[in-house]
């Protein structure tokens, strides 16, 4: 049964889809709005743009100074963030009751009128921010790099996805204050965006809101790059060793495939297959190589949902001090191929399903996260009812499902490796 | 284009809705623990809390770490089942099952839908009541423990705060060393001493929280009564009283951890703090971190990140232990501006109380009373805080006494709980960084200067795997 979980949806006259989701537990809104941008629609020597613009979005708009915006929401005790992915960027706030209609109105400012405070100055600050968060997310700490390099090892050099969000510094500092004016303008708007609104407000004063603050924007965006053709496993696998000198904790493996895109029925069996492989205590990884052989001492894996034709999929093993990286691959490569010929224990798939119900109601338990699983549902799979019903897609797939995906993507051929060593391999 | 004119006036905002902190019900269970339920409507992954004394101050010298892995062990075999088993039971009915260890207190904490309760319960008590701590899980988990304190120190952030611990607290005090002990200590742990900490633990002054949507729960009173409840260990009442920890004399001083090569420099700074207790108010620390260093228009981030660019966030923030606390600033920043950004640092933390502007008080105080009930939404967030107010000894009406004291806060009183930090012994200072970045820190004339030692490495290559 889908989860009892009130959900209105329009679409104002200039594009922008908006959805309400009422609940009046406490005098609190949470809004999200999804911008259809991120790095994937970026152009070859302007990578980062996307990201840096989650960045000046805080530097003040037409109406709003520079600095103002998130100042003005914490005075009346409002929260503000924003992030950046491959498919999306998300801009989030969480303010009481009372403060809707000015969070409202400082999204439309920006969302809208963003580019008479976009100068030189702010883009200069925020771009050494971004290289400091670069510095501080990626470069200092051991393994910050696996992201960028296995997106590298996974998709084509012309793939949207191979490069990652943060960008290349190298872009940043060669675009100009035009290059971002014209970023702007090409990916911003109401045609590309889903606001969420998900608390304490009445679905129709909500809709009339938005109405009221978002309804004289108009779009000037370009239209969304065509849909990337589905990538089909790889068929041989690839490998590249990092020399990580004494400074890594661990050797450690990655390993990642390429999966079905999010909007494709097979991923959530995927998902299930990650789950059962490696996502749990009683999954088989963790009970044959971290509580069986001792050659690894804790192993994670996931499933990155993207909307442009392939997903990717990570499973992850930190390598026991002293063990042979390579012992570990060749006895993950054995348990994959019997995952693939004989598909998940009873136990395996069952523990999976009750994880993924509990975390997505626990996910559920929030407003502010409440909100993102909306616009998400809404921007990249077109159908804000998906959060309601995800637990039942869960609960439908059956072992033969998660044994046919795990054989199709998640066998050693498929799988592209990432190994973080002391020194290098003889 | 449609025929919605755009609002160019800035809307108002009107007063705030009315809203408390969940009231709980309270009762005492037959074992002397006492119950906090919480019913949240609509919150359908119920949050089950224990709190049990157990301080860290009485793990003998040398053991430091065992009453964390005391607790991280309680689900690696009972008396009834084996490690997997009891994994297998958790993880078919969706059971998230956590421990953690505290200043004074063990913790256990539990994330279960509604209809599992009864399991979860029933787990949760077999792991109180009879656990084995069995050699090879002991073992493999020690293992584990080593790995992730490689794993700690290895960041820069890890790194620093450990340098830090070691030139604050005074020679002997147990918080110089962290909560999960040191390469050292947990190196030294076996199966008896996690038993011998384990025999402590007793519900005589423990609490335990449960909060969610409680409607689909029968009786949850004589639930938790009839298995947490019903738990009688033989261990004897245990003296936690409030004790401060020391500082050490020479705290004040400027500590240079070189790390080859790195991008940026960590920097962390702390001197004496406030406890929740403070005379002015908790939440007057709490407005006062977030006017010094808790957003991007805060004093440090104002000028550190968005005049110069020189780091991502400046952080500052107080932690407060049994008896006082600290005031700890942290971020990292440019390496090639480790001493402008630390002199600005400096210079914006000595900021005297009577600066503090009128406005800038009134709208971080707003935020803190003002994000309460956003914050206070979920069965998680409510559980966490009143376990551990309750686990300082204090009422669960605290946040709602907090929230008032915060609207009639005014600047003289922020004034004069900021002078008391500042005008207090001076800060002690890391600075985590490539040693060329970091020399000018040396003779800038901030104090006594020290390096540290070598940083500690990964162990290498060609060491003899486990059981070997």
């Amino acid at each position: 049964m889908p989860l009892d979980l009130p959900v209105a949806r329009r679409t104002l006259e200039n594009g922008l889809q908006v959805v309400v989701s009422e609940d009046h537990a406490v005098p609190s809104v949470s809004m999200d709005l999804w911008v259809d941008v991120g790095s994937r629609h970026e152009a070859p020597g302007r990578t980062g743009l996307a990201h840096l613009f989650e960045h000046l979005m805080f530097q003040g708009s037409e109406l709003v100074a520079e600095g103002e915006h998130m100042a003005a929401l914490m005075a009346h005790g409002g929260r503000a963030n924003a992030t950046t992915s491959y498919d999306r960027t998300s801009y989030v706030a969480s303010v009481p009751r009372n403060a809707l209609e000015l969070a409202l109105w400082l999204e439309a400012d920006r969302q809208g009128h963003l580019l008479p405070a976009l100068t030189q100055a702010n883009l200069d600050i925020q771009r050494d921010v971004v290289v400091e968060e670069k510095r501080q997310r990626y470069d200092s700490v051991p393994y910050g790099t696996a992201l960028a390099l296995l997106g590298g090892l996974v998709f084509p050099s012309d793939h949207p996805y191979h490069h990652p969000t943060i960008g290349s510094m190298q872009d940043l500092h060669a675009a100009t204050l035009e290059d971002a004016h014209a970023f702007y303008t090409a990916h911003y708007g109401p045609g590309t965006s889903v606001l969420t609104l998900v608390g304490d407000v009445d679905v129709e004063e909500g809709l009339d809101l938005v109405e009221r603050y978002f309804g004289h924007l108009a779009d000037a965006t370009r239209p969304r790059p065509t849909a990337t053709p589905a990538l089909p496993p790889l068929t041989a696998p690839v490998r590249e060793v990092v020399v990580g000198g004494a400074e890594i904790p661990s050797e450690r493996l990655y390993l990642a495939a390429r999966l079905p895109a999010v909007t494709e029925p097979d991923f959530v069996a995927c998902a299930l297959a990650m789950d059962a492989l490696a996502g749990l205590t009683i999954s088989r990884v963790h009970e044959r190589l971290v509580l069986g052989t001792e050659v690894v001492s804790g192993a994670s894996a996931s499933a990155l949902g993207l909307r442009d034709g392939t997903s990717l999929g990570l499973l992850v093993l930190d390598v026991t001090e002293g063990v042979d990286p390579r012992a570990v691959e060749q006895q993950l490569a054995t348990i994959l191929g019997e995952f693939a010929d004989h598909g998940p224990r009873e136990v395996e798939l069952e523990a999976s399903r009750a994880d993924t119900e509990r975390s997505w109601l626990e996910a559920l338990a929030g407003y502010d996260e409440r909100a993102a699983l909306l616009s998400r549902a809404t921007l990249l799979l077109e159908d804000p009812g998906q959060v309601a019903r995800y637990v039942d897609d869960v609960l439908a797939v059956t072992p033969e499902q998660v044994g046919a995906a795990a054989a199709r993507y998640l066998v050693p051929d498929a799988l592209a490796t990432l190994v973080y060593r002391w020194e290098e391999e003889r | 284009m449609t025929g919605t004119p755009r609002v160019r006036r800035r809307p108002e905002v009107g007063d705030p809705a009315p809203w408390r902190f969940p009231e709980p019900a309270r009762a005492e269970l037959p074992n002397g623990l006492q119950l906090l339920l919480v019913d949240l409507p609509g919150q359908h992954v119920l949050s089950l809390r224990v709190a049990l004394r157990a301080p860290l101050a009485q793990e003998e010298p040398g053991r430091e770490g065992s009453t964390l892995m005391m607790a991280r062990c309680l689900d690696e075999g009972t008396r009834s089942r084996t490690a997997t088993e009891l994994a297998e039971l958790a993880e078919r009915h969706g059971i998230a099952l956590g421990a953690g260890a505290g200043e004074r207190r063990v913790h256990l904490g539990l994330e279960v839908t509604g209809r599992h309760l009864g399991t979860a319960l029933d787990l949760l008590v077999e792991c109180l009541a009879e656990p084995t701590f069995p050699e090879a899980e002991v073992t493999r988990q020690v293992r584990h423990r080593l790995t992730d304190i490689a794993h700690e120190l290895a960041d820069p952030t890890g790194r620093a705060q450990r340098e830090f611990r070691e030139a604050y607290f005074a020679a002997g005090e147990r918080a110089r060393v962290p909560v999960g002990g040191s390469t050292a200590s947990v190196a030294t742990l076996t199966p008896q001493m996690l038993r011998e900490r384990h025999e402590a633990l007793t519900p005589h002054g423990g609490v335990v929280v449960l909060a969610g949507d409680l409607s689909g729960i029968e009786d949850p009173v004589g639930l938790i009564s009839a298995t947490v409840g019903a738990w009688r260990p033989a261990g004897a009442p245990v003296d936690d009283g409030p004790r401060q920890s020391l500082r050490a004399d020479d705290a004040a001083r400027v500590l240079l951890v070189p790390r080859e090569g790195a991008g940026q420099t960590e920097l962390l700074l702390g001197r004496r703090g406030p406890d929740r207790r403070t005379p002015h108010g908790w939440g007057t620390y709490q407005a006062l971190a977030l006017l010094l260093g808790g957003a991007p228009h805060s004093r440090l981030d104002r000028v550190l990140r968005e005049e110069r660019g020189w780091t991502y966030g400046m952080r500052l923030g107080f932690r407060p232990r049994q008896v006082g606390g600290q005031c700890v600033v942290a971020g990292a920043v440019r390496a090639d501006a480790t001493l402008p950004a630390l002199q600005e640092t400096l210079r914006i933390l000595d900021t005297p109380g009577s600066e503090l502007g009128e406005r800038e008080v009134r709208e971080a105080a707003d935020f803190v009373a003002m994000t309460a009930p956003a914050r206070y939404l979920t069965a998680d967030s409510v559980a966490d805080e009143l376990v551990s107010l309750l686990a300082d000894g204090l009422g669960p009406d605290t946040v709602t006494s907090t929230l008032r004291q915060l609207r009639e806060l005014t600047r003289e009183q922020a004034a004069r709980a900021w002078e008391e930090v500042r005008t207090g012994p001076g800060w002690t200072v890391v600075v985590v960084g490539d040693p060329e970045a970091i020399a000018p820190v040396m003779d800038a004339g901030l104090g006594p200067v020290q390096v540290a030692g070598a940083s500690p490495l990964s162990p290498r290559p060609g060491s003899p795997p486990p059981g070997s």
